[in-house]
């Protein structure tokens, strides 16, 4: 896991940038979810985000984005494959892909 | 709480008002021994006359006197109004007798030791339910205490006097007896209280407040099926007794949508409007999740409070679709729901009131260059605003929080049992309650 409790971690720009372009994609498949179960798995994996980076987040913003999920999926993922670049573990970003690609599985049927 | 020992005290005065001929019954072969049996009921008499005093002085700051305010006339000098409150009359008398009288209040021993003769027992459970009632007039609880509620209390301890006097004119003859000082006084002081009372609208709801055994987490293995969630439910919300951190009260917030929404279809079968209800609240988490995204902080657990609810939703997801939810376990859950609703939005409102939760910031945006020589980087700051202005703690307070409802309160069977032991009397002839001489 990156996130150390106790040692500073720094997030640059660019990481926080890509950060934040992740947790606003997840909000929008968690706002446009099918099911209320779908959104509750989204908003999980939003979550485990969230704790991985230590709740050192910037925020999410869903407004204005594609309401096509298969796009936001495809973008969701990149974002978040994109965030092994700045030093997360890349074991730990695979279970949070993989958790999105569930949750996916349970808003598709 | 006062509505379990207030009733204890009043029954066993009650049985204690139906006895007659007490000589009789205290039943002794020597002067001494009766001697030492009304002794005895004076220490059981001096404790339940110290918790008398204690409630009159826990309800005396709420007692008002029901004397309608009169027209202000601008010539008379303010404060000279002579009236006297009957209450403070009454503690007064309370305070008086409690003095007057050389007995000290029983000991934790004679308390809590069984006497052999049925009569005496009977003070001493009165006593005992006296002494357990301080808990819950204390000085916290009278706190909590609203105007009706006082005049409910005073009404009681008019009733409990009352009582005391009737029962000490007929214990005069007992060997060593020593009565209760200015007896007549008091009697017309607690009748004075009783009918003051009377006059306004008594609340007693006061039967709820005081003191409550702690509630516990249910352990041991699972209930089965329906109940195995209302376990995990029950646990949650006592579980979030210590603070959460934001990450935890997402996931809780999580879980409490799905119950609220998976359960919604069960309660349909009995209750409609429940139904309804739970719908709505399953809706107001989901605003509360969106809008707890842009929320962050890493003060606080929860952890043990997350796993119930993970529990809970796990359970119910595994039960079978045609089970039927009994009206019971439903109104448990509602009850829960709205305890647990209370929490988080304590939770939520505290949390961002004092600093524990904050908001995110947006971040900087980069503009693409437009031809310009120098592009500073376009920057949004948050502005300081106060908590109620975030939209969190908006839906908290207009959505979230449950509606208080008074709860249904009546006086109960014992005070008026009480009332109409007050003035019992023997049948003559074959008085069942005498015993045989």
């Amino acid at each position: 896991v990156a996130f150390h409790p106790g040692k500073e971690s720094i997030v640059l720009l660019p990481h926080a940038q890509t950060l934040a372009q992740a947790r606003s994609y997840l909000a929008a498949l968690a706002d446009q979810a099918s099911t209320i179960d779908a959104s509750s798995a989204y908003e999980r994996v939003l979550i485990e985000l969230d704790r991985i980076q230590g709740d050192e987040c910037p925020s999410a913003d869903a407004e204005g984005l594609t309401e096509d999920r298969a796009i936001l999926l495809a973008v969701a993922t990149s974002a978040l494959e994109e965030l092994e670049q700045y030093g997360v573990d890349p074991l730990t970003v695979e279970l949070v892909i993989a958790m999105l690609d569930d949750a996916y599985a349970l808003d598709g049927t | 709480m006062y509505g379990e020992t207030g009733a204890a005290i009043r029954a066993e005065f009650a049985a204690l008002l139906r006895q007659h001929r007490i000589q009789q019954r205290l039943v002794g072969t020597t002067t001494k021994e009766r001697e030492e049996l009304g002794g005895l009921i004076r220490t059981y008499r001096q404790t339940v006359l110290v918790w008398l005093g204690q409630a009159m002085r826990a309800a005396s700051p709420l007692a008002f006197s029901n004397m309608p305010p009169a027209q202000p006339n601008p010539f008379r000098a303010v404060g000279s109004s002579g009236s006297h409150l009957s209450a403070t009359e009454l503690a007064r008398a309370i305070d008086l007798a409690k003095h007057q009288s050389s007995a000290s209040p029983a000991s934790t021993h004679a308390l809590a030791t069984p006497n052999a003769n049925p009569m005496v027992d009977r003070w001493r459970l009165a006593a005992r339910a006296a002494a357990l009632a301080e808990h819950d007039t204390s000085e916290q609880v009278s706190a909590q205490m609203t105007a009706p509620q006082a005049q409910a209390l005073v009404g009681d301890v008019a009733a409990l006097t009352q009582a005391l006097v009737v029962l000490d004119q007929r214990y005069k003859n007992t060997p060593g007896w020593e009565p209760l000082a200015q007896c007549a006084r008091l009697g017309w002081a607690s009748l004075a209280a009783a009918l003051d009372v009377n006059l306004g609208q008594p609340d007693y709801a006061i039967d709820h407040l005081g003191w409550r055994p702690k509630t516990k987490v249910i352990t041991g293995p699972v209930r089965p099926g329906i109940l195995g969630v209302l376990q995990a439910q029950h646990n949650l919300v006592i579980r979030m007794k210590s603070v959460p951190n934001a990450t935890n009260l997402r996931l809780v917030v999580d879980s409490q949508r799905l119950v609220s929404a998976h359960l919604a279809p069960y309660a349909a079968r009995i209750d409609e409007r429940l139904a309804g209800r739970w719908t709505e609240r399953a809706e107001t988490y989901s605003v509360i999740q969106k809008e707890l995204r842009e929320i962050g902080g890493l003060l606080g657990k929860g952890g043990l409070a997350v796993s119930e609810g993970a529990n809970a939703v796990a359970r119910l997801k595994a039960l079978p679709r045609d089970t039927i939810v009994e009206p019971r376990v439903v109104s448990g859950f509602q009850l829960l729901f709205n305890r647990l609703d209370h929490r988080i939005a304590d939770v939520i409102e505290d949390g961002v009131q004092q600093g524990a939760f904050f908001k995110r910031v947006t971040l900087p945006r980069l503009v693409g260059g437009g031809g310009q020589l120098v592009r500073p980087v376009r920057e949004r700051f948050v502005p300081v605003t106060p908590a109620k202005d975030l939209e969190v703690v908006k839906t908290v307070r207009e959505r979230l929080r449950p509606k208080n409802e008074p709860p249904m309160s009546t006086p109960g069977p014992t005070r008026v049992d009480l009332h109409s032991a007050l003035i019992h009397r023997p049948t003559r002839g074959g008085a069942v309650d005498v015993p045989n001489v």
